[in-house]
């Protein structure tokens, strides 16, 4: 918090700004990359970025919706311990202006009152069978539906919110688009009946053998 | 029930390895820290034990890797000077592996993507590698 105002969220549970930069194309990883060696001797990635003809706009626009997208990471999420620290490193890409807490978190309670039917965490979601989606986005999350990610899960794989991405879940789900996994398809365990700690004979190295399935 | 040879590893009577309790807590590492995609035990050689992984993941590769670069990490700590090798870990642009030295007989490799809470995997992973050690052991 900067002057009363979030300026930066920094959740495992949402990509952050960085993430959304590159992954909306304004910038190449290469450049994103040669940016933050650049930003260390300039003090300022805004500039560094501002100086390959990314505007500071459009950086403040992602930031800002990077806070937005956090604290609904957070407040989705379960909060163990709570404590102030003065000593916080300065955000990588802070929302300049930041949000008023007061909005955030009306806005992050009606966002979770909305989406109460599924958790960005706990859900993991499998394809229905032969069920195919009918816009570029269903298509891009159902070839990630294997069974072991969740929202946050495909928000990281496809570079993009977690709210946006637990939404169209949300609508997938309830047109049947996708399913809830079940738990031998979300932990699928193998082994080769291996005794760990014993010597192991030729035949057991060479070749490997197939690994069985178990259910744990 | 374990019984000492000359051989670099114990040999160990008939008993099956108890799978089940392994995978509950491959399973729980993975349920509680945000970002961790896939989880293998295997032996310090690299030999796999159990693998809960993407099917675009060869536990075999991923172990005989791991195996390698712990190898090279705890020489390294021992070399230097840098006292008992805990972890190693990989940093990419897109994720990371972690690995676990479950004493010196067995690992555990830990991939993430690049949204991993490092900080909470170390944290976690502590209780794991103890209970993960026991169980290898008994």
């Amino acid at each position: 918090m900067r002057d009363g105002a979030v300026v930066a969220v920094d959740s495992p549970g949402s990509p952050g700004a960085d993430v959304l930069l590159v992954s909306s194309g304004m910038i190449g990883q290469s450049d994103w990359t040669a940016a933050l060696v650049d930003s260390v001797e300039l003090r300022s990635l805004e500039a560094a970025l501002a100086s390959r003809g990314i505007g500071a706009t459009e950086v403040q626009d992602i930031a800002t919706a990077a806070v937005r997208d956090g604290t609904f990471a957070v407040a989705a999420g379960d909060i163990e311990r709570c404590f102030v620290d003065e000593s916080v490193d300065e955000p990588l890409l802070p929302a300049s202006t930041g949000v008023d807490p007061d909005v955030l978190l009306a806005e992050t309670a009606r966002q979770l009152d909305v989406l109460s039917s599924v958790s960005p965490y706990r859900d993991r979601v499998v394809a229905a069978p032969e069920r195919s989606g009918s816009t570029v986005e269903e298509r891009e999350i159902i070839a990630l539906a294997t069974g072991r990610r969740n929202a946050r899960d495909m928000a990281f794989a496809l570079g993009r919110g977690l709210h946006p991405v637990t939404v169209a879940i949300a609508g997938m789900l309830d047109d049947g688009l996708l399913e809830i996994a079940p738990p031998d398809t979300s932990f699928s365990f193998s082994h080769w009946g291996l005794a760990a700690l014993r010597p192991r004979t030729g035949a057991e190295l060479l070749p490997h053998p197939r690994p069985r399935e178990v259910e744990c | 029930m374990l019984v000492l040879s000359g051989s670099a590893f114990p040999i160990q009577e008939w008993s099956e390895l108890n799978y089940d309790a392994l995978g509950a807590e491959l399973q729980k590492l993975r349920e509680n820290v945000a970002g961790v995609t896939d989880t293998v035990l295997a032996a310090s050689d690299g030999i796999p034990i159990l693998a809960d992984v993407a099917k675009n993941v060869d536990p075999a590769h991923i172990s005989a890797l791991a195996a390698a670069g712990l190898g090279i990490a705890r020489q390294t700590t021992e070399v230097v000077g840098l006292g008992t090798l805990g972890q190693t870990v990989v940093f990419g642009s897109e994720g990371y592996m972690a690995v676990y030295a479950i004493g010196r007989l067995s690992l555990m490799v830990v991939l993430g993507d690049k949204g991993l809470n490092l900080g909470r995997l170390l944290h976690e992973s502590r209780p794991v590698i103890e209970r993960v050690g026991a169980i290898l052991a008994a």
